[in-house]
């Protein structure tokens, strides 16, 4: 089974991050990047399931060139290949765009599955993946805790909301969106680094960014502290009335 | 020591000369001629043994040398490989020291056949016709008395270790009883026997022939048993000790794209092999184990006999797996195994204790390294280990956030090159509560004594757990990234809280780099103990010993004369070199429960059991391991303070420092 992952470059968790001079988005000077933490787990699916089942994992990344680092972190945890698609505009691409271009890449390779996290921890849109699997042609599901492959297709644990799952049975080939926490990850090893050395990393040129993207981020802010009071004036009674009305149609709590 | 060795040989001798001289002649008695037959028959007896004996050695020098060449082996420093042999070797030094009587009866042994060299070459030379020392020259006559003095203390001496392995049967020489053990300590009472008896016959009769020829039978049947035995030692232990790795559990560097460690027996370099084949299996090692102690799998000395087993049976060109998990179809060597391996505290016990000049800790480190490397070893808290490592770069996995929050809070300042030193918080110091607390009263102490500082910006642990369970890649990454923020800090002078830091970035870096010079700050303190307030508390304080400030670095008084300063230093039973782990070494703080019973919890006991008021603790490890164990024993546990708590409690309130409630919350 060919499992392909899609994986993006994050920065840290911990990092200290600065709205840019022109606000439309972080400053990327002097910020360490990792790999996207819900694509680890997708990663981790992909090696679990070649582990029981065998095949082939090629990690896909989208980025300019400090995003081969974290390739290389795949390929010594276990993946076998790695496609690098050099973009360095991907903040002016929007989903759409950005699916575009792992599409691209991800055609030649017919996949029997696609996996990749189910959102990022950078823009947490959860997007990409679903519009990736439009522009494959193949069926999707989302918010992934388990994978079980079955003759010739897949069953899968997806997450609901108020501790509820769902057990979905779908065929191949697909795209699954894998949610934290499903597996426990893997340590790097220096076995694996040796290793990823001698595997092989394709870069690929991404296809040139639309013209006029349909979603552009307008401004990157710090969550404003918000205080706001409001002095109501008259008599008591009518202070009263008015608080009254505040509460059943304002704030609705009566 | 020498001056009782010479005390005994003096006494021994003069009392040996005028008991002899009363009623015999004191002289050594020789057959007077050998025929061509009886030189012959010397002539094939010698060569039998001597075959059977390379037939025996052969094989063992051959996996010793076929053995993976040891890359980073350099004999330099001479000096001290020469003081060592002196020591270890000539003197007997670590094993009178360490095991008294016992030892003492060893090094009777040992240099009874140091002087019975001469004797023994003499001895066969006659039956070949070449004597060359007659027992009527004045040289030969003193000679042969001296050595006869020798001859009575190896008879005792042999006799009591005979009695011990035996009879009083310690456990540390393992269960069974080594049968052959009991021929061999016979064989070398009958030589000093035959020797000994040919001063009571005259010479030319039967008696000294047969006197003779049972002191040379029993030399031929003693040496081809050497080398399948422990006795091995006898020959290359020596060598062994002259030759171990320069440093204490100097964990050598990898070599090449295909080295991850101790994986196969195609890893096992010449060093390993020459020391496995030296053990002599008399179990110090074990003894002191603090993990053997309570209860768990790993006995030190099983690991070394299990490559030694490992070399017998495959080879040192091997690819099958060293550790037993990965094995399952040989029936050898179970006890090295991955579980044993990861058991270790790396409280280097074992290697101190070792007589024969075995590194133990760069072994089991060797075995989790390989492990490790290839993924082999798969542990949930290992894992999230090296997860936090990779990711957050601590140990502890909080975000570096914290830390920042914490210095801004002390208000310490970030250390930028006008400062004389850079104050090294550790994981500890920066993320645990108890940490900080130790690192604030010690730069309490600094800025008491005037002396400046300033802390790193950004800290990354130095990797110390990552490489002691092994992980190189982890620590790599650490120990570069270490260098580094100290180079762009233009860092001079470091001084750090913890033990562990303190080794890895003196020692353990060296490979990636030189690091600045660091201190631990016991040693920073007791450089200026005549200005540090001397305490009238008259309170007891037992100080422990942390592994990888003692032993590994050898500092004792240090941090005792800090104790002294705050109270009435208490010895442990178990102090010095011969301290007792906590159990949080090796990583092993990190990881899940123990088997058995807990490290932390029978030292603990044993330093509560002093009736001390204090116990006192010069590592942020060691303090948290205690804490805990201390809560768990008692409702009225003494109280525990690190050496910078000890000294800050007696300092006077200054303004501007930072400062919090003295003694802190624990008292």
């Amino acid at each position: 089974m060919k499992i392909l992952v899609a994986i993006k470059q994050v920065p840290e968790r911990d990092a200290q991050v600065h709205v840019a001079a022109d606000g439309k988005w972080i400053d990327e000077s002097d910020l360490n990047y990792t790999i996207n933490e819900p694509d680890a787990y997708a990663l981790e699916e992909a090696l679990q399931l070649k582990e029981k089942n065998g095949g082939e994992v090629v990690v896909v990344c989208a980025g300019p060139e400090r995003v081969t680092s974290t390739l290389r972190e795949a390929l010594a945890k276990g993946a076998d290949r790695a496609i690098h698609i050099e973009a360095d505009d991907l903040g002016e691409r929007d989903t759409l765009g950005v699916a575009r271009i792992l599409a691209d890449a991800m055609k030649v390779e017919s996949p029997d599955l696609v996996l990749t996290g189910l959102q990022s921890d950078d823009l947490g849109l959860g997007q990409t993946g679903v519009v990736l699997a439009e522009l494959l042609g193949i069926p999707h599901a989302t918010i992934i805790m388990h994978v079980e492959v079955t003759g010739g297709g897949l069953k899968v644990k997806r997450e609901l909301e108020d501790g509820w799952f769902q057990h979905v049975e779908m065929p191949l080939p697909a795209l699954l969106t894998i949610q934290s926490g499903g597996n426990k990850l893997r340590y790097a090893t220096l076995m694996g680094i040796k290793k990823a050395k001698t595997k092989e990393t394709k870069t690929v040129q991404a296809a040139a960014a639309a013209a006029s993207p349909a979603i552009m981020l307008e401004r990157v802010y710090l969550p404003e502290k918000q205080k706001k009071t409001e002095m109501l004036t008259g008599t008591p009674d009518q202070v009263a009335a008015k608080i009254v009305e505040k509460l059943k149609f304002e704030v609705r709590v009566i | 020591m020498v001056d009782v060795t010479l005390a005994a040989v003096t006494g021994a001798r003069c009392s040996g000369a005028t008991l002899l001289g009363t009623w015999v002649s004191a002289t050594l008695a020789e057959p007077g001629y050998f025929s061509w037959l009886e030189t012959g028959l010397l002539l094939v007896g010698i060569a039998v043994s001597l075959t059977l004996f390379f037939w025996r050695f052969g094989p063992i020098l051959r996996n010793i040398f076929r053995s993976k060449k040891d890359t980073d082996f350099s004999l330099a420093p001479v000096g001290r490989r020469v003081w060592d042999f002196v020591w270890e070797v000539l003197c007997q030094g670590k094993v009178i020291r360490q095991r008294p009587l016992p030892g003492l009866a060893h090094a009777f042994v040992f240099w009874g056949f140091l002087a019975f060299a001469l004797v023994t070459t003499n001895h066969i030379a006659n039956g070949l016709r070449l004597g060359f020392l007659s027992p009527e020259s004045y040289i030969g006559r003193f000679y042969f008395l001296f050595a006869a003095a020798w001859a009575v203390l190896v008879a005792i001496g042999i006799t009591g270790l005979f009695i011990r392995r035996f009879f009083v049967r310690p456990i540390w020489l393992g269960k069974k009883v080594s049968i052959e053990s009991g021929w061999i300590a016979f064989l070398i009472f009958l030589l000093m026997v035959s020797y000994l008896g040919a001063f009571f016959v005259s010479p030319g009769g039967d008696a000294v022939r047969a006197l003779w020829w049972t002191h040379t039978l029993t030399l031929l049947v003693f040496l081809p048993l050497i080398p399948h035995t422990k006795h091995l030692h006898l020959v290359i232990s020596p060598v062994t000790v002259f030759l171990k790795r320069a440093g204490f559990s100097k964990i050598p560097p990898l070599h090449g794209d295909e080295d991850f460690g101790l994986v196969a027996g195609k890893d096992v370099t010449q060093l390993v092999s020459l020391q496995v084949y030296s053990c002599v299996e008399c179990g110090r090692c074990t003894e002191h184990c603090p993990a053997f102690n309570t209860g768990k799998v790993l006995n030190p000395k099983e690991i070394i006999l299990g490559v030694r087993s490992y070399l017998n049976e495959l080879g040192p060109a091997s690819e099958v797996a060293l550790l037993a998990e990965a094995r399952p179809e040989t029936a050898f060597g179970e006890t090295l195994s991955m579980e044993a391996a990861f058991e270790c505290t790396t409280c280097g016990a074992c290697e101190y204790q070792c007589p024969v000049g075995i590194q133990h800790v760069p072994v089991i480190i060797g075995l989790r390294r390989g492990a490790t490397n290839t993924g082999a070893w798969e542990d949930t808290y290992g894992t999230k280990l090296f997860l936090a490592l990779e990711k957050n770069g601590n140990a502890l996995g909080l975000s570096a956030m914290e830390r920042d929050k914490f210095i801004q809070k002390e208000a310490f300042p970030i250390f930028d090159g006008t400062q004389e030193y850079c104050l090294w918080l550790g994981c500890m110091g920066g993320y645990d509560p108890k940490g900080r607390e130790i690192i604030s009263d010690f730069a309490r102490v600094m800025k008491y004594l005037g002396t400046t500082f300033g802390v790193l910006k950004k800290e990354k642990c130095t990797g110390d757990p990552a490489r002691r369970l092994g992980n190189d890649l982890v620590f790599q990454t650490l120990a570069e990234a270490g260098l580094k923020a100290f180079e762009t800090a233009k860092v001079q002078k470091i001084v750090a809280i913890c033990p562990h830091c303190v080794r890895t970035i003196a020692n353990d870096w060296r490979e990636y780099g030189i690091a600045p010079e660091i201190e631990h700050h016991s040693e920073f303190m007791a450089r200026y103990k005549d200005r540090l307030p001397k305490q009238a508390s008259g309170e007891s304080i037992v100080y422990h010993d942390p592994c990888y400030l003692g032993r590994y670095r050898g500092v004792y008084e240090e941090p005792r004369e800090i104790v002294s300063l705050a109270g009435t230093l208490v010895e442990a039973p178990r102090s010095h070199e011969r301290s007792f782990c906590c159990g949080a070494g090796g990583g092993l703080v990190f990881l899940g429960e123990e088997k058995g019973e807990r490290v932390s919890h029978v030292r603990a006991a044993e330093l509560a059991g002093t009736g001390a008021q204090v116990v006192g603790t010069a590592c942020p490890f060691c303090n948290t391991m205690f804490r805990d164990a201390l809560a768990e024993m008692s409702k009225t546990p003494p109280q525990l303070l690190d050496i910078a708590q000890l000294t800050a409690r007696a300092l006077p309130e200054m303004h501007g420092l930072g400062t919090r409630d003295q003694g802190s919350g624990e008292r």
